[in-house]
């Protein structure tokens, strides 16, 4: 082989999962008095609610013989094994054991400290069992619970044969959404800083790939902002035809293996004056159903990918090294976090080029399709309805 | 497949030139903050912060945080750009860097 040919350093895997708050789904899909199974950080958590209304979160398994928690009993205020019936309080701490004479002293597990923010459960990790870091935590939307917005939709979708850090990659990935989500990214920007990753792009639908929203009367402004390893808020301004709709998306994920994570999403828009309740809901399902099929464009791609801790570059990419740097702090002991992984970063794309390239295609795409349209055959691309014309963040 | 340390001596090669080659240090014209900053093309910028650069910019410490944290301070901005036309940051990628 030439020295000159390029290899793909495919890395080693990291040895454990990120530090920070985790999104577990919405908080009241926890509220029915049943023990819930969460699959996360290479092992299952039990999450129940208590009599006072408490959310509480513990590693699935009973301390005692490794009964499944999950499959318990929510008695009172605690979690009871299905195996012995030892029952385990949202502190960690066993509270009794109806068969004994008294609980053992050592008898604690491992608890997860919990914070309801925006209706959703969020959970801190950390290997090296830190205090929750409120300071961090992503902020409250405003609006949420006056009421302006359409109740959440919300989807899970297991993702196997991938690190997560693929997900995470797309926030500096431009041309990925002409390629794999069909859109014009027009300015495309990035803020990394402390704890927080943001992804600022405009975008507009291609012509060539129409059906459902897309089409070049769309333009999308987006703001994506990773606050932390795991939860990011998408806020998006839809102009379709000149009708502004105000969308908020989340994106977040729990990491399950060393290469598996359960990615969840969830959509809210700001209900537009003069509609009504219902319509407003329907509209949040048609983004909710586009988005999700935006997932599933890059889901196939990383599934058939292999994994690149050294990836070539061009001049349009985006900052996939600043990036991944600044992920890193949160597979690292806090003690060694260095200054590099935190410091304020910038970044603008030169999307010029890239669009001009694209323009052309798009063009030549729709001539061989009003030709083949002329002839009498199917246009290529027809089948592309059902394709989302608007991705953003991810 | 999971990923994440390099194997290859070469990648921290890679790292070290999409991180930091190239950077020249602008110094903002308003406040006594110093970047880093590279730009592969007149509209592609890239701009490097250092807590102490960061310590010194009025702008962004005037933020509260959320979701107005993150825009850049456009007196930099300027900074960037008169340093810019003024030559003293070169104009033009490398080999994609």
């Amino acid at each position: 082989m030439e020295s000159s040919t390029r290899m793909l350093d495919h890395g080693t895997p990291p040895e454990r999962f990120a530090r920070g708050w985790h999104c577990l789904g919405l908080a009241d899909s926890f509220r029915d008095g049943t023990p819930h199974r969460v699959e996360a950080f290479g092992g299952q958590l039990v999450v129940w609610e208590d009599t006072q209304g408490n959310l509480n979160v513990l590693d699935g398994y009973c301390r005692h013989m490794g009964g499944d928690l999950t499959q318990g009993t929510v008695k009172g205020d605690e979690i009871a094994c299905p195996f012995h019936d030892w029952r385990w309080g949202g502190d960690g701490k066993c509270k009794q054991i109806p068969y004994a004479r008294r609980v053992p002293l050592r008898a604690r597990t491992q608890r997860y400290p919990v914070v309801i923010r925006n209706d959703q459960l969020l959970v801190w990790h950390d290997v090296e069992g830190s205090e929750p870091d409120l300071e961090i935590l992503p902020p409250v939307l405003p609006g949420l619970d006056e009421g302006l917005y359409t109740p959440w939709t919300w989807e899970v979708v297991p993702i196997t044969d991938s690190h997560c850090r693929e997900l995470i990659d797309n926030v500096v990935d431009m041309a990925h959404f002409y390629y794999v989500h069909f859109s014009f990214p027009t300015s495309f920007r990035n803020v990394f800083e402390g704890t927080v990753a943001t992804q600022y792009m405009e975008s507009k639908g291609r012509p060539d790939k129409a059906g459902g929203y897309g089409s070049p009367d769309l333009f999308l402004k987006s703001e994506a902002t990773y606050f932390g390893p795991a939860y990011m808020i998408n806020w998006l301004e839809v102009d379709y035809k000149g009708f502004e709709t105000e969308v908020v998306l989340i994106n977040c994920h729990i990491p399950t293996g060393p290469d598996s994570f359960t990615l969840q999403y969830g959509i809210t828009v700001k209900k537009p004056e003069g509609i009504d309740d219902d319509t407003a809901a329907y509209i949040s399902k048609k983004y909710a159903k586009m988005f999700g099929e935006g997932f599933l464009q890059d889901v196939h791609i990383w599934k058939n990918k292999v994994p690149v801790q050294n990836p070539l570059l061009c001049e349009e990419d985006g900052p996939v090294y600043q990036l991944r740097r600044w992920y890193e702090q949160f597979y690292v002991d806090r003690a060694d976090v260095q200054p590099e992984m935190v410091d304020r970063f910038e970044f603008e794309v030169d999307t010029t080029k890239a669009n001009e390239y694209w323009q052309e295609e798009v063009a030549e795409n729709l001539r061989l399709r009003a030709e083949q349209e002329a002839s009498g055959e199917a246009p290529e691309g027809a089948d592309d309805a059902e394709n989302p014309q608007i991705m953003s963040g991810t | 497949m999971p990923s994440f340390v390099p194997t290859s001596a070469d990648t921290l090669e890679d790292q070290r030139l999409y991180t930091s080659a190239r950077l020249v240090e602008v110094a903002c014209l308003d406040c006594l903050a110093r970047v880093g900053v590279k730009k592969n093309s007149e509209h592609h910028t890239s701009i490097q912060w250092t807590a102490e650069a960061r310590g010194h910019c009025p702008e962004l410490n005037r933020r509260t945080g959320g979701r107005d944290f993150q825009p850049a301070c456009r007196r930099l901005v300027a900074s960037i750009e008169a340093a810019a036309r003024d030559g003293q940051v070169p104009i033009g990628a490398e080999d994609g860097y």
